[in-house]
């Protein structure tokens, strides 16, 4: 009587995976038993079946495409370097716009804040300044008898909130009418319009924006066209 | 060929040396697909698949038998294919003629140093023997092709299928068996000495 484990020793003795122990006491189990030799012989056919199955040729070739291996073309190494240039260029250049277009509006603003400044620090405010600190402490009265102050005092005056104007008129005034005329001769802040970036810094940088694109884009080009066509 | 160079490369993301790889092993990949499905068309795809699969994964290989490992991609992807299958059932792609008919014995399975009888005979004889391995389940089929078909040893049978050496020895055992029952069923396909053994026993 064959077992599955007799089958399992004469498929591993047809391989020569038996040990020579085992093969040794199955060879002389085969010459005693017949059907285990018809059973042995069995297997041996059919494996030599499989093994006479001709072996075919690939229908086609199965190498792999860039695309299909989802490999992009090389970066050239220049390109880096220019797309770096170009966005650095086209930064600046939008800099460069943002800066002057926000300069004018700046300059007014500057010259105002700086006239009271130069109003008070130029001429009388510290000398002024002790002189009236009593009035300030006037009684409530005195405040009501206050007389109507002139433009110019207001003007002159104004950062300096708690000084009744016509105590202080007979003093401030020949500082805010000499002040005026140099206030309004043309200060430093009004006098330059001009960008403070000049416009041949702006084509400069156009220039490079451009140019460093372009050369990433054409270098960029040659290199795929170069990568498409090794793939070809 | 300097396999260890090529992979390495290739592990490296060369393709080119990756596609020598495919070139020296494509043969035998799609002859293991094509005896695992059964069909021409479903065993290049899943050829092109286990390539595409193996490229993407090749940094997993750590050494050892690259045939083997090549081996246990394709088989992988058979057998997704097969599930596919079986989710999926379609009409099988057989090769027809001029006519619409179905033919017995294709002759693109044919060796074409053969006379027309012997081309029949090698053709249908093929067939049978398809048809006893498409029986089988697919983890005996898989092993029997490797062993007996790839010529691979138990050790390499193993490697391919990740399956022990004990494992493949008693698959390998069962899927002879089964084979030869069902062979006895085509004993008048059978080469002459075949016969003969069976006809004087």
């Amino acid at each position: 009587m064959t077992s599955f484990r007799d089958v399992e020793l004469l498929s591993a003795y047809l391989d020569g995976q038996l040990s020579p122990s085992d093969s040794i006491r199955l060879e002389s189990r085969l010459s005693s038993d017949p059907s285990l030799r018809a059973i042995m012989d069995d297997l041996r056919e059919s494996r030599g079946l499989l093994r006479q199955l001709p072996q075919r040729r690939a229908p086609r070739n199965f190498t792999l495409t860039p695309k299909m291996a989802g490999i992009k073309p090389p970066e050239p190494r220049a390109y880096p370097a220019f797309r770096f240039a170009t966005v650095l260029a086209t930064l600046l250049f939008v800099a460069t716009f943002a800066i002057n277009s926000l300069a004018p509006a700046a300059t007014p603003a500057l010259s105002s804040a700086a006239q009271p400044a130069f109003g008070m620090g130029g001429g009388g405010a510290p000398e002024t300044a002790p002189q009236e600190a009593p009035a300030t402490q006037a009684p409530a009265p005195f405040a009501a008898t206050l007389s109507t102050p002139t433009p110019e005092v207001i003007t002159s005056l104004a950062p300096i909130p708690t000084q009744p104007a016509d105590l202080v008129a007979p003093t401030e005034s020949p500082y805010a009418k000499s002040a005026a005329p140099e206030t309004n001769s043309g200060g430093p802040a009004q006098v330059p319009n001009e960008a403070p970036i000049p416009f041949v810094w702006q084509i400069g940088l156009a220039i490079v924006a451009v140019s460093s694109g372009a050369s990433a884009w054409l270098i960029r080009r040659a290199s795929e066209r170069k990568f498409r066509k090794k793939w070809k | 060929m300097d396999e260890p160079a090529l992979i390495t490369s290739a592990q490296h993301g060369d393709l080119d040396a990756f596609n020598s790889l495919v070139i020296a092993y494509q043969d035998m990949l799609f002859n293991t697909a094509l005896r695992i499905m059964g069909d021409n068309e479903l065993a290049a795809d899943a050829t092109q698949d286990a390539f595409l699969s193996a490229f993407r994964s090749i940094n997993s290989f750590r050494g050892g038998s690259f045939k083997a490992w090549l081996m246990r991609t394709v088989t992988n992807a058979c057998y997704d294919e097969l599930r596919r299958q079986k989710r999926r059932p379609t009409a099988p792609l057989e090769r027809d003629t001029s006519n619409g008919d179905e033919m017995d014995s294709p002759h693109w399975l044919a060796d074409k140093s053969m006379s027309p009888e012997q081309k029949v005979e090698a053709g249908e004889l093929e067939h049978a023997i398809q048809h006893c391995l498409d029986a089988l389940p697919n983890d005996f089929r898989t092993v029997v092709i490797l062993a007996d078909i790839q010529g691979f040893d138990y050790s390499e049978v193993a490697a391919s299928t990740g399956v022990p050496l004990g494992t493949i020895k008693s698959r390998l055992a069962r899927a002879r068996l089964r084979l030869r029952e069902c062979l006895q069923g085509f004993w008048e396909l059978l080469p002459a000495s075949y016969r003969l053994d069976k006809e004087q026993s």
